[in-house]
């Protein structure tokens, strides 16, 4: 084992309720060295007598694909027992796949990041929604603060804010023209708004080009379908791999080497995508011979292939039959609890929209009308005179 | 050594042979607009209206021996047409439909025709002819009432002409041209209806070849003198020379475009013209004939191609190079916008007076001459890098 | 043995994305090569591997250039002209100022001159679309020749403007049998100059066309590719999914011209001998752009179709021409009747089948696919 005792390497920080467990340069191979860390953990844990949450350091530690099972076990375990939710820092490729594969089939959040930082920010981001509940701009993972956007004489958007918190599914709806697109072509970096601010992850992210939005983790799919119609549904959802591509043309005309790997290695990745969402037998054909609804469901997939920390949706349901629109709901759904991606959607369907969101915000006009939970809203007499009319 | 009068003759020599290349634009600008086509040959049609008018001219007497045969043959098939067009029960069998007659005479025509025109003196002459005629025909056969009144409009033309001189020259221009617009829209554009523009593009560069094969090919590749009646004597205002001749030409380029712009803004068929540049299904869908819309914009074009293959042509010469005057026009497109009649204006006096200044001042002094052929490109390219729009067009609010 | 891919399982990804994943393909393809190699040599006949051949390979690489700029990134150019002469004197002073350098190499370095220049009259590209970009990209032709006319230096001040290729070898000067490398002097054969031989100036634009045309292929299938796509399908959504526009566009551009360029050089170098920007006129770039259009827009293949269709028409045409209407027919009007004619299959072949013979052939194989069974 390492050249650090397994004691040093379990260390707890009681102002952030966390354990850290330090992995780094470690290496499984058998299960006896699993099963040595994980007592200690255990009984670390025990002695405690309290829920923590967890923060696993992967830099550089090999884990036997052999005994991944058993370590992933006892990890599971561990987090039953006394866990609060766990983030993940720096795992390597291969690490960080398993991870996520496993996140899918066991339901849990894979929580990767790349640094310590970003791990402690998210963390922080979690306890505070377990201690706040409800809304608070000023500490929400995504805020939008008074954002005003005008075009020559036209006001689109007038002194719009609202938060959006980690993992949650925000709603934004209204009737026609009310600029609820708009609000979202601001938040993905389309829009430069006239005034006003949009906060990420307790950065400013206001002035940024639309591509570096993308970089920040902001996906979104679009109201008319924005798909690359000359491309097959494999190349689109493949598109969605750019920004994590690192080859560069040279290599790429080789086909050789770095690049050939890289691509497989996201071919891979994109192969789960597509098996996710249920459209295997359409890979290889063009998305422009492919009908509405699987057109959209291609556009979900290439912003999933992105791996997005925000996913944007802007009407994922318009258009669609009632089977079609489940379908949808439950894909929705399912990526919102297996990635925790938080979204902000826009849909007219209210069945839906009440039904899945955690939180909604009203627009008219161009102006916030209501916020709050679906219930809320919905017994809302202002958003009901918005949606209906006078009297 | 700064000459201030020579500058301003410089500069308002520039100016006003820069109306002369909004005259050419102006065209491209009417078929952008209305089809959303970038239509390549139009400067082959500057050419091909020029070359007809001139030698419609040239030839004459001579004309006339076989246009009265010409007009009779054509009084016929109009007539013809009219009366299938009128009664279609005319013809009851299956046998004998309208497309099928119409076909079986221009077949008949594309074989007696060259020996009955020339005699056989100028047998190829007569073969270009009759490929015109038989185009004529493929478009009776789709719209024959309106090849019909063309057809008739020839003949009458023709047979009571007598002499002829430069109004009726022009006068059959005018035919000439509407009829290879109708012939255009038929053949070339509406077998490509909702194809993408890049490949509408391709097939007018395509066009571009077969007008001005043709061009040559009805006439010759001869340099002609048009004399259209201006003497190009230059008067004197305050020390600065100024050709009268071109004055004359702003003043007709200045004409047409206020006529295009009531034509545009104020008639039935200009607002189905900016509907159909709009959204082609959108327009089909009201009910707006897609076909005839555009016949009378390619129509407007070769008009337009007309006065400026006149204007031009007797300033130049009427030769090959006129079709070459469609690249001086395509800076001045980007300059001014596609769809922007006034564009085309201003467009054309920038690039005329600052490709004059700058290569009378810069380019023969300083690089060795011959930068009129890419100083409009240049300018245009930087002003592009500024306001993408160009000078007249809207502000692009982008959706998704 | 049929045209088929049912059965051919393929069990990792690396198999699905071969250049040419189905079997009979690669048959094809490496008959087709092994054709190519030998058969024209052994034929010996200069008329062939001349204007017919390198003509058509290097047109086809110069359709190719286009096409990725215009098929798969969506903007269309009509400075090809400029691009391919950008290449062509480049690569001329290079042969020309340091002989050392194998021939090879000057064709890459006048390619990657023209990829500067390319990038240069790419910069429009971001602010403006379509016909407005066709329209800026003319101010390459005009001022690239301009300035290839009026500035003595890149012709090495010849009194008529005229870049005549000197004669040069495969692996230049140092590799002859008084240079440093002499052990390289066996394979160090002329390639260029008057008393090369066609064959080597054929065999030696074929192998050029073959690995750039190779890498062309992976390069529009990869990342690379996919990104350019995007932009061309949906610049906004491409935006959207983080490509940055500017540099895949400037990307594409300098890809491009570094092709058209090599192309330039080639023509020069291995067909002409010597040219001036005539050789380059704003018709090469009309040219280059039809061939990319009836091969079909997005098509490696196609560009080559292209090129074959625009090389070979004129071709047909005069044969045709000279044996019906010997002495009947005077030259203008021949001539005049080729542009008709030509101008009007080129209508016609849009009107029939506007997205190339690379659809064509696409169309063929779906059927060779079903047959003998079409349902």
């Amino acid at each position: 084992m390492g050249e650090q005792s397994i004691k040093d390497r379990i260390t707890f920080h009681e102002s952030l309720e966390t354990m850290e467990v330090d992995f780094s340069r470690m290496t499984f191979a058998t299960k006896e060295e699993i099963d040595a860390f994980y007592d200690e953990v255990d009984r670390r844990l025990a002695v405690s007598k309290r829920r923590w949450y967890f923060l696993v350091n992967y830099v550089d530690c090999v884990i036997n694909p052999e005994v991944w099972s058993q370590f992933a076990e006892r990890g599971k375990k561990a987090n039953v027992s006394h866990g609060l939710g766990t983030v993940r820092i720096g795992a390597a490729a291969e690490t960080r796949d398993t991870i996520r594969k496993r996140a899918r089939t066991e339901r849990f959040r894979a929580n990767l990041y790349e640094n310590r930082d970003e791990a402690l920010f998210a963390l922080s981001e979690m306890r505070k929604r377990r201690q706040v509940a409800g809304t608070d701009a000023d500490s929400a993972y995504l805020s939008v603060e008074g954002i005003n956007l005008h075009f020559g004489g036209i006001t689109a958007l007038q002194n719009v804010g609202f938060g959006v918190q980690r993992g949650e599914i925000f709603s934004i709806i209204g009737p026609n023209g009310a600029g609820k697109t708009s609000m979202l072509n601001v938040i993905s970096g389309f829009y430069r708004p006239t005034s006003g601010q949009i906060v990420f992850e307790g950065k400013d992210r206001t002035q940024l080009p639309t591509h570096a939005v993308a970089r920040l983790g902001f996906a979104r799919t679009f109201q008319n379908i924005a798909l690359f119609r000359g491309m097959t549904t494999l190349d689109n959802v493949m598109t969605g791999r750019l920004l994590k591509m690192n080859s560069n043309f040279l290599l790429d005309a080789l086909y050789w080497g770095p690049a050939k790997r890289e691509e497989i290695k996201h071919r891979e990745y994109v192969e789960e995508i597509i098996d996710f969402l249920e459209i295997q037998a359409i890979r290889k054909t063009p998305v422009g011979r492919l009908p509405y609804g699987l057109q959209k469901r291609v556009e979900l997939g290439r912003a999933l292939a992105m791996d997005p920390k925000v996913l944007l949706l802007d009407e994922p349901m318009a258009g669609m039959n009632l089977e079609e629109k489940e379908d949808m709901a439950r894909f929705v759904l399912d990526v919102n609890e297996e990635w925790g991606t938080t979204m902000v959607l826009i849909e007219h369907d209210m069945g839906v929209v009440m039904d899945i969101s955690t939180q909604v915000v009203v627009l008219d006009h161009g102006e916030k009308i209501a916020e709050g939970t679906p219930d809320e809203v919905r017994t809302d007499p202002v958003v009901i005179r918005a949606y209906l009319g006078e009297g | 050594m700064w000459d201030p009068v020579f500058f301003l003759e410089t500069l308002i020599g520039g100016l006003l042979s820069g109306v002369m290349y909004s005259l050419v634009a102006l065209g491209f600008v009417l078929i952008f607009k209305a089809s959303g086509v970038f239509n390549f040959a139009q400067g082959a049609m500057v050419l091909f209206a020029a070359l007809t008018f001139v030698l419609l001219l040239e030839v004459g007497g001579d004309f006339w021996d076989w246009t009265a045969w010409l007009s009779l043959g054509f009084a016929v098939v109009a007539g013809g047409l009219f009366l299938l067009d009128r009664y279609p029960s005319l013809i009851k069998s299956d046998v004998l439909t309208p497309r099928r007659l119409a076909v079986a005479a221009a077949a008949i025509a594309v074989i007696l025709l060259p020996l009955l025109l020339d005699g056989g003196k100028n047998m190829w002459r007569g073969v270009f002819i009759t490929m015109l005629i038989f185009l004529v025909l493929t478009v009776g056969v789709r719209q024959p009432r309106a090849a019909a009144a063309v057809l008739l409009g020839v003949a009458l033309v023709s047979f009571f002409a007598g002499e002829i001189n430069f109004w009726r020259s022009l006068a059959l221009t005018l035919l000439v041209m509407i009829v290879l617009a109708m012939a255009i829209e038929n053949v070339v554009l509406r077998p490509l209806v909702n194809q993408e523009p890049i490949i509408l593009f391709m097939a007018t560069i395509g066009l571009n070849f077969v007008i001005e094969g043709m061009a040559q090919g009805v006439w010759d590749a001869d340099v002609h003198a048009l004399d259209i009646g201006i003497e190009d004597v230059p008067f004197e205002i305050g020390g600065v020379y100024i050709s009268q001749f071109d004055i004359f030409a702003a003043v007709t380029a200045g004409l047409l475009v206020a006529g295009l712009a009531v034509f545009f803004s104020r008639t039935r068929v200009g607002r189905a013209l900016r509907a159909v540049a709009d959204d082609h299904q959108a327009a089909m869908s009201v009910g707006i004939p897609l076909e005839n819309i555009w016949a009378i914009v390619w129509a407007a074009a070769g008009i337009v191609a007309l006065f400026a293959g006149m204007l031009w042509g007797s300033k130049l010469g009427v030769q090959f190079s006129l079709a070459l005057l469609a690249f001086k026009a395509l800076p001045v497109l980007i300059l001014g916008g596609f769809t922007s009649v006034p564009g085309a204006i201003v467009g054309g006096l920038i690039v005329g007076a600052m490709e004059k200044v700058f290569e009378v001042f810069v380019g023969i002094p300083y690089l060795g001459g011959g930068t009129e052929s890419w100083s409009p490109y240049m300018l245009a390219m930087v002003f592009l890098l500024f306001r993408p729009q160009g000078l007249f067009g809207e502000k692009i609010i982008e959706r998704v | 043995m049929l045209y088929r891919e049912a059965g051919q399982f393929k069990t990792s990804y690396a198999a699905d994305q071969a250049i040419f994943p189905i079997l009979q393909d690669r048959w094809v393809f490496w008959g087709f090569m092994i054709v190519a190699f030998v058969v024209p040599p052994l034929t010996g006949s200069q008329y062939f591997m001349g204007p017919i051949l390198t003509q058509l390979l290097v047109f086809g690489l110069a359709a190719l250039g286009l096409n990725l700029l215009t098929g798969y990134a969506g903007q269309i150019s009509l400075g090809t002209g400029g691009f391919m002469a950008v290449g062509a004197y480049a690569c001329y002073n290079f042969a020309l100022r340091m002989p050392e350098l194998p021939l090879f190499v000057d064709f890459i370095l006048g390619g990657i001159c023209a990829a500067f220049v390319g990038v240069l009259f790419g910069l429009p590209s971001l602010r403006i679309k379509g016909f407005y970009l066709a329209v800026a990209t003319l101010a390459a032709q005009f001022f690239l020749t301009w300035i290839f006319d009026h500035v003595g230096w890149f012709t090495n001040y010849d009194p008529a403007g005229v870049a005549s290729a000197p004669a040069r070898t495969l692996l230049g000067s140092w590799a002859t049998e008084a240079g440093p490398l002499s052990f390289l002097a066996p394979i160090n054969i002329l390639v260029t100059g008057p008393n090369a031989s066609p064959e080597t100036k054929y065999l030696v634009t074929l192998a050029m066309v073959v690995v750039l045309a190779l890498l062309a292929k992976n390069l529009v299938r990869s990342s690379t590719g996919r990104a350019w796509m995007a932009i061309r399908d949906m610049d906004i959504a491409a935006e959207i999914i983080g490509i940055r526009p500017l540099r895949t566009k400037l990307l594409a551009f300098a890809v491009s011209s570094f092709y058209c360029g090599v192309a330039g050089a080639l023509y020069v170098f291995t067909y002409l001998g010597n040219a001036d920007t005539e050789a380059f006129d704003l018709v090469r770039s009309f040219q280059i752009l039809f061939m990319v259009i009836i091969g079909g827009l997005g098509s490696i293949l196609g560009s080559f179709l292209g090129a074959a269709f625009i090389v070979l028409l004129p071709v047909v045409l005069n044969i045709t021409a000279s044996t019906l209407g010997e002495g009947t027919l005077p030259s203008d009007t021949l001539s005049n009747l080729e542009l008709i004619i030509f101008g009007g299959a080129i209508i016609f072949f849009l009107i029939v089948e506007p997205r190339g013979f690379a659809r064509l052939w696409q169309i063929g194989k779906e059927k060779l696919r079903l047959w003998p069974f079409p349902h």
